[in-house]
């Protein structure tokens, strides 16, 4: 999953972005609102968390600018200002959760993955398919009878991105934008390997390659 | 309290009053002179008459030309008399009958007016005058009755007190109609003031006469001075929270990445935890506009909807239902930002522990009463004590259906307002009540 952070404190966002990639995100950091509007608008991200004091444009504004623009990307809006009025004012320009600072790190990730899950319409708790159960804390895959196997952190995030996304059509290009970052190097021919090591572990028929286009992910065999 | 109104037309009608009175005694007064004063002259006119009919013989006795005595001095008790006399003789008018008047003999050019008791009740002026006739003294006096005249007199007077009494009346009415339109500007003043209380309005109408154009001026000048100086303390508080916050985030950080073995570690995690929610606390409690003016006050109709949206999309999977029951025309003089603070926590609170549904009652008389229920666990009686009191200490960590019911608290003393738990007898759940005082009574029983 690809999150931007939009953060302008630059020791909060490093931190922030060490425990967000732990927890399996791709995450990249706009420390001002322009940056954080424009990277906002390109269709590479899942989700983003949105301070409101950032400089240059203030949060509410890039917020309010995303959602006239029809961009519906799930954001959580991060913000010292956890008044009443300021949390209303925040969900009218669209925000789609809300969390006071100073906030504890397991509730920043637990809010981004139940919030994810809404986006794709999945329901709360953990992500299944057929007998296999993906664990998000703990980033491993348990099987019916009990066996655990754990992901690195590529597949895990390709894996959450699948199960997020089942019965679509994904392309290469737009899984390893899914899954890394701007600072990483991108080799689409590198999915290739993972999606091969997903299919050993879940069984061949769960993704199908569409030649030349991409790959389908099936809920349902 | 005195009211101008009363005070003005008190003394306009006690001028008015004096004046018509005085107006009455003058009149009354001087119309009598007046006539008397005719009545003489008349009388003066008919003594010159009656010595032209007068004459003495060459005996020196007096005789009197009955051919030119006027008709009604031969007519008895017809109101005028005469007496002429000369030494020891003398002559009275048939008029007089079997009656007499008073007569003084008087020297030649003398004269002299008095008002003296007649026959039948009647009231004479009497003139007497004294002359020298072919050497021979002479005094006639002339008499009038002054009643009919006096009749008269009586009858205009009356007239005079039933129409100047029309006259008052009307100026009595016309003055109150004019004081009630002069006074108008000061009723609507009044009526913008409540407007202002129920924050209707934000400012007051300065189209007002000029009297009292500079009080309002200076109202509208300190309702913005406050407004702003009200807004400016929130935005620095926000300024601050937001200060602080960024660092504590940090701390928060830095501690979770530090080695568990790390014997600081729990302590100085518990320590930032107390920071955090004291900070907040008073940080909110401050920005409490109170009763102070903000202008901008609390509507039911647009902000509980809008909070109530936003506590949907904050507990999205739970399918928890936030009935209303608003009073229609609730009342409500309450900042915005505070009775969101307040509404927002304990609706809050409620949602974190109900199962389906949450109750909301809002209705105003002469305070505002709000009530919020739930269908949760709710709080065993003798809780209900422990969690009034918890929270009330600032340093006091409160968990759960602590920390918001200790800001909503806050807010409610800083209304002097009171805050009662209780179980929902309808829902089951917690039921918190809360009755806030509306502020300036006075202004409101006056309405």
């Amino acid at each position: 999953m690809r999150l931007l952070l939009a953060e302008d404190d630059h020791y909060l966002a490093a931190g922030l972005k060490k425990d967000l990639q732990a927890a399996g995100y791709a995450v990249d950091i706009a420390d001002n609102g322009i940056d954080a509007e424009y990277l906002g608008n390109e269709a590479i991200y899942d989700i983003a968390v949105l301070d409101l004091g950032l400089p240059q444009r203030n949060g509410i504004d890039v917020l309010k600018n995303w959602r006239s623009a029809g961009n519906r990307l799930p954001v959580i809006v991060l913000t010292a200002r956890d008044a009443w009025h300021e949390r209303v004012d925040g969900f009218k320009a669209g925000a789609d959760d809300y969390l006071g600072k100073p906030f504890h790190i397991e509730e920043l990730l637990a809010r981004l993955s139940a919030l994810l899950h809404r986006a794709s319409q999945k329901a709360a708790g953990e992500l299944k398919v057929g007998d296999f159960t993906l664990d998000e804390q703990q980033q491993l895959v348990s099987t019916a009878d009990g066996q655990c196997h754990q992901l690195t952190g590529i597949e895990f995030r390709l894996l959450r991105y699948f199960l997020l996304n089942s019965g679509q059509l994904l392309s290469k290009s737009q899984l390893s934008d899914h899954v890394y970052d701007l600072d990483s190097e991108k080799d689409s021919n590198v999915i290739e390997v993972y999606v091969r090591r997903l299919r050993q572990l879940l069984g061949k028929e769960r993704i199908d390659t569409r030649r030349g286009q991409g790959y389908i992910f099936r809920d349902s065999l | 309290m005195h009211s101008l109104a009363s005070r003005l037309s008190s003394g306009l009608l006690i001028s008015l009053l004096i004046a018509f009175a005085l107006l009455a005694v003058l009149v009354s007064v001087n119309i009598r002179y007046v006539t008397d004063d005719y009545v003489a002259s008349r009388l003066q006119h008919d003594t010159e008459t009656l010595l032209a009919a007068v004459s003495f013989d060459t005996k020196g006795r007096l005789l009197l030309d009955a051919q030119r005595i006027d008709q009604v001095y031969n007519q008895p008790f017809s109101g005028h008399y005469y007496v002429i006399s000369s030494g020891t003789q003398s002559h009275y008018s048939r008029s007089l009958w079997d009656q007499r008047i008073e007569h003084v003999a008087l020297e030649s050019g003398e004269q002299r007016r008095v008002i003296q008791s007649g026959p039948e009740q009647q009231s004479l002026l009497v003139l007497s005058s004294g002359y020298t006739l072919q050497g021979y003294p002479l005094s006639i006096s002339l008499a009038e009755d002054l009643n009919p005249i006096r009749q008269n007199i009586e009858q205009f007077i009356y007239m005079f007190i039933f129409t100047a009494s029309g006259i008052l009346l009307i100026l009595i009415v016309l003055q109150v109609l004019i004081l009630r339109h002069s006074l108008k500007p000061l009723q609507q003043v009044k009526q913008q003031l409540v407007l202002l209380e129920q924050g209707k309005i934000e400012r007051l109408d300065s189209n007002v006469p000029a009297e009292i154009e500079p009080v309002i001026n200076e109202v509208n000048h300190l309702l913005t001075v406050m407004g702003q100086r009200l807004q400016r303390s929130r935005d620095g508080l926000g300024d601050l929270a937001h200060a602080i916050k960024k660092p504590l985030t940090v701390m928060r950080q830095v501690l979770r990445r530090m080695d568990a073995s790390e014997p600081d570690r729990e302590t100085l995690t518990e320590q930032v935890d107390v920071i955090v929610q004291l900070s907040d606390r008073i940080l909110k409690r401050a920005r409490l506009a109170g009763h102070s003016h903000s202008g901008k006050y609390f509507c039911f109709d647009k902000d509980l909807s809008a909070l109530i949206d936003t506590l949907g999309l904050m507990y999205p999977q739970s399918n928890i239902q936030i009935e209303q029951r608003i009073d229609d025309n609730v009342n409500c003089p309450i900042d915005r930002e505070d009775m969101m603070e307040l509404l927002g926590n304990l609706l809050d609170n409620a949602c974190k522990w109900a199962q389906h549904k949450v109750r909301i009652t809002v209705s105003s008389d002469q305070q505002l009463n709000i009530s919020v229920e739930d269908d949760g666990p709710g709080i065993a009686a003798d809780q209900v004590h422990e969690l009034s009191r918890r929270g009330r200490r600032l340093d006091e960590s409160v968990e759960g259906h602590g920390f918001g019911l200790a800001i909503a608290s806050d807010t409610v003393s800083e209304y002097q307002g009171q805050m009662r738990f209780s179980k929902s007898t309808e829902l089951g759940g917690l039921n918190v009540d809360i009755v806030l005082p509306l502020r300036h009574k006075s202004l409101e029983s006056e309405k």
